[in-house]
């Protein structure tokens, strides 16, 4: 048989299954307010213009309605419990301080400064919860200042104790974070992590808190799984259920879980680009057709003698089930042991419910503009195929693969362009501004709806989540990009730095 | 029939026609190849015997354990001819959807090991996904496993190749069918079948099927996964089409219910691609031809699959004294007594929580029915007398109101439902306890 490829595949409509040569867009969800914020396109020149490029925009008021979705999934399930943000995923204070303005709201911090930060915008002690490795001076104002601390180690519970007894503090409300839990039936195999004890070492745990009850108060247990993967959650939630069993079994009165964070994002507007993009994605890797990545790279996926290998190094990008609806779904599947809900368990022992989410509660809170440089190639739209590289279009923005790493977390999604330049979709490679081989921006191909010219922007969606601030670096002394938080005026969207922004604007005071 | 052991019942499966009143082809004979009559149940059997047989030698007296990357058929048949060797059998996979098939392997022995999910937080440095480590653990040398490769091992094409289809070939009179049509999973029956075919009569049109990408049916790959199979070669297939889970679905039922054969998803899968895909050629045809499908296991596994699927397969005549029956007014007409009252309460207190919660705290003096198994009782009638005041408890209240509502509808004249449930009762500070 030695018929091409492309008359093998035909679906039954006749439709090829291989190789087509429309563009690979991979358009991404633009909420209302989002969408209302690129409408501005005045604005956000002058905005970079004033403050120059690259600039990250975030938008407050955009986490009432992430808040809001999550407390609905509790009020469903009839659950109580605190939905605490996890700083890590944005450094912005705008965003902090707008969630300290809502009384319930809590907040995850995970170093000394994150919880200086939390304190200074107004968050109460018991809105705070400090996780992952702490030092001594992050448990020292922890204790001090009363928050609750999440243990991620045995000796960080007698360190905690050992700071608080020596300085006569006040008792510490803690939790202690499980690692490894062991599933039945199913030995179901979880990444490796180098946080939290090991749940075989329950009872020590236990042992370790009562040995210093006048310092340490328990008030529940936690987990967070790096995993996209409920089956490993369910697993080890109902393995905390059963910690809080065995604490209450000793008289605690611990009443809280803590289920960490990672619910997910839907960054992309339709799956059937995504579904598009990853099989065209694999029949690039396999050499059947023009790459679709700087030189060829495969996001994880190689070419073995005609087989494909390795695995997608890729965010799903496309998730319809993600943050608060992942969190329903979770509470809704069946504990692995007890084979009845986690919801209905949880509700059963009457404890609380702790989230940790700070992707999910940043979805549509933010973007990030970079201006253009310089556009290259591709003018002939790349009528001579036998010409590929020369005729590829290379766009070179002023912001580099730091400022935005999308492509450092595996997202994919293409940049909106801001420009009066003539609509017609583009395929096109984005260059940072570092002398330095390496900075692309992605090194997926993007799909831009128009051709820009020098002057115009990119706007990079959806980026408030990691990708904003969370690897920006200096390096060849190229400025970190300044944040602006945007909130709703008297008409329309008014701006200020973000520093100097204060959940008493205006429109707040009027309403 | 006498044998001396199961392995020797593997294979010479019959050839089955298939009424033309049901698939309404008129110049094609349409055969089932019926693998689903293979001992351990499918298909897999043959490869898998293939397969292991000359692993087996002196790997017991290591007490070595079969491992292979299946979440099915394959999972099922390598437990049993390793169980029947002294051997230990692991299944390793990421894809065990069907809980049937999971409780099934757990019965015959076998281990599984899920595969964890992905990363939420990328970290682009981790370059060997779980997959791959899990294979080079597997080969190095002194590892303890046998590793069966069904992906990439010969032997599972071979098992076709001088099996199934020569038998195909024999039970035509000697004559190749001019259409074969096979779902393509590890792609090792299609592949060998195909090749057999072909040694006979070149001209074998062959037809693979894969499932839609985000679709999932049991057995089969889409049209991304084929790709990753070391066994796959597009060149074996003269087309390539993709079913949905509904066609499988709609094949499955027409099988199972006018065809006597109570195929599963794969073969329900196999037989309507081929009536879609042979009804056009039919059309223009003037002489008989004669096409031949898989067959490939049986429909018991599946049921949790149709359930979620097919709801309405298994539509059950509603029962009596059920909650769900209730009107809204029913339920906010729930007697319900305060936390205060209860207090008092000194008739029969009714816990619906599951075990654990009851056992770690609950209201003094009461006794602990599940929900689940209370609904159950219901069912049958009032399980306590009239005469015995009932108090329900549950956490906040809500069940507890619907189960009262149910109970003063069956006539019971002093049930009550705990208001605020038994969180409430403990936010007002009341006592609970533990026995």
């Amino acid at each position: 048989m030695s018929t091409l490829l492309t008359d093998l595949l035909k679906r039954p409509s006749g439709e090829s299954l291989v190789p087509d040569l429309r563009p690979l867009q991979l358009t991404p969800k633009i909420d209302p307010i989002t969408q209302s914020v690129l409408a501005e396109d005045a604005v956000l020149r002058q905005l970079v213009d004033g403050l120059g490029s690259p600039l990250n925009i975030v938008l407050p008021e955009a986490l009432d309605t992430n808040v809001e979705a999550f407390r609905a999934v509790y009020r469903q399930h009839r659950l109580r419990g605190r939905v605490y943000f996890a700083h890590k995923a944005n450094r912005s204070v705008a965003l902090v301080r707008h969630l300290a303005a809502d009384a319930e709201a809590g907040i995850d911090v995970a170093s000394l400064a994150e919880l200086q930060a939390a304190l200074s915008a107004g968050f109460a002690p018991e809105r705070i919860v400090a996780t992952g490795p702490k030092n001594r001076e992050f448990l020292w104002l922890a204790a001090l200042s009363g928050i609750i601390v999440n243990a991620d180690s045995l000796d960080e519970l007698s360190e905690l104790a050992a700071v608080i007894a020596a300085r006569r503090l006040p008792r510490a409300r803690i939790m202690v974070r499980f690692s490894e839990f062991a599933s039945h039936g199913v030995q179901l195999v979880s990444r490796r992590s180098r946080f939290g004890v090991p749940f075989a070492q329950l009872a020590e745990a236990l042992d370790r808190v009562d040995k210093h009850a006048n310092q340490l108060d328990l008030v529940g247990v936690s987990y967070h799984l790096d995993t996209i993967g409920l089956p490993e959650k369910a697993v080890a939630l109902e393995g905390c259920l059963a910690a809080l069993d065995a604490c209450r079994r000793r008289g605690g009165t611990a009443w809280s879980l803590d289920i960490g964070g990672g619910f997910g994002v839907n960054y992309l507007a339709d799956g059937r680009e995504w579904e598009r993009y990853t099989s065209e994605l694999a029949q690039a890797v396999l050499g059947r057709r023009a790459p679709m990545t700087w030189n060829g790279h495969g996001y994880g996926l190689r070419n073995e003698a005609g087989t494909l290998r390795g695995s997608l190094g890729l965010y799903p990008a496309y998730r319809p089930i993600s943050g608060p609806g992942y969190l329903d779904q979770l509470l809704r599947a069946a504990a692995p042991g007890q084979r009845r809900p986690l919801g209905t368990l949880l509700l059963d022992s009457m404890y609380d419910l702790d989230i940790e989410p700070g992707r999910a509660l940043l979805d549509q809170c933010g973007l990030v503009l970079a201006r253009v440089l310089e556009v290259r190639g591709g003018e002939d739209g790349g009528a001579n195929p036998d010409h590929g590289d020369q005729r590829e279009t290379l766009v070179r923005l002023d912001l580099n693969a730091r400022d935005i790493s999308l492509e450092e977390h595996g997202v994919l999604m293409d940049p909106v362009v801001i420009s009066a330049a003539p609509p017609g979709p583009i395929e096109a490679y984005l260059l940072g501004n570092l002398c330095l081989e390496s900075d692309l921006i992605t090194r997926r191909k993007v799909v831009l709806s128009r051709r820009p010219r020098p002057g115009d922007l990119l706007a990079f969606v959806n980026t408030a989540g990691y990708f904003m601030d969370f690897s920006a670096t200096r390096a060849l002394h190229q400025p970190i990009a300044r944040k602006v938080a945007l909130f709703q005026g008297g008409d329309g969207w008014s701006w200020c730095l973000d520093e100097h922004y204060w959940p008493v604007h205006e429109r707040a005071e009027a309403a | 029939m006498r044998f001396d052991d199961m392995t020797e019942a593997i294979g010479n499966t019959p050839l089955v026609r298939i009424d033309p009143a049901v698939h309404g082809l008129i110049n094609i004979d349409l055969y089932a190849k019926m693998e689903l009559l293979n001992p351990f149940g499918s298909l897999k059997d043959r490869a898998a015997w293939q397969m292991a047989r000359p692993l087996l030698a002196g790997a017991a007296d290591r007490g070595d354990t079969v491992v292979e990357l299946s979440s099915g058929n394959t999972a099922k048949a390598l437990a049993m001819l390793a169980g029947m060797h002294g051997l230990k059998f692991k299944s390793v996979t990421n894809r065990m959807k069907v809980p049937e098939i999971k409780d099934l392997l757990l019965l015959l022995g076998a281990e599984i090991d899920e595969l964890p999910g992905q990363a939420e937080c990328l970290d682009p440095t981790d370059t060997e996904d779980p997959l791959s480590r899990m294979h080079r653990t597997l080969t190095s040398n002194g590892s303890g496993y046998v590793h069966t490769d069904q992906y990439f091992n010969e032997l599972n094409v071979e098992a076709h190749l001088h099996g199934t289809g020569p038998e195909i070939v024999k039970d035509l009179d000697g004559r190749a069918p001019d259409y074969f049509i096979a779902c393509v999973g590890t792609a090792g029956s299609s592949t060998g079948v195909a090749r057999a075919l072909r040694q006979h009569d070149p001209d074998v049109r062959v037809l693979g099927l894969v499932a839609a990408k985000s679709d999932f049916i049991p057995g089969i790959r889409t049209i991304d996964e084929v790709h990753e199979v070391g066994l796959f070669d597009p060149g074996v297939y003269d087309t390539i089409e993709t079913i949905t889970s509904d066609d499988a679905i709609d094949g499955l039922l027409t099988l199972v219910r006018r065809c006597g054969t109570p195929a599963g998803p794969t073969g329900g899968g196999a037989f309507q691609g081929a009536v879609r895909h042979l009804a056009a050629i039919d059309a223009t045809l003037t002489e008989r031809r004669t096409a031949v499908f898989i067959v490939c296991d049986r429909v018991e596994s599946y049921l949790s699959y149709l359930r979620e699927r097919r709801p309405t397969l298994f539509g059950r005549p509603a029962r009596r004294n059920d909650t769900r029956s209730l009107t809204d007014d029913e339920v906010a007409a729930a007697p319900t007594i305060d936390v205060n009252e209860a207090e008092r309460w000194s008739g029969l207190i009714v816990d619906l929580r599951n075990p654990h919660a009851f056992q770690a705290l609950h209201l003094d003096g009461s006794i602990n029915i599940v929900d689940e198994l209370f609904a159950e009782l219901l069912h049958g009638g009032l399980p306590f007398s009239r005469r015995q005041p009932v108090l329900l408890v549950c956490p906040v209240g809500e069940k507890s109101a619907r189960y009262a509502a149910l109970l003063t509808r069956m006539g019971h004249p002093s049930v009550r439902s705990l208001e605020g449930g038994i969180i409430a009762w403990r936010d007002a500070g009341a006592p609970l306890v533990r026995d």
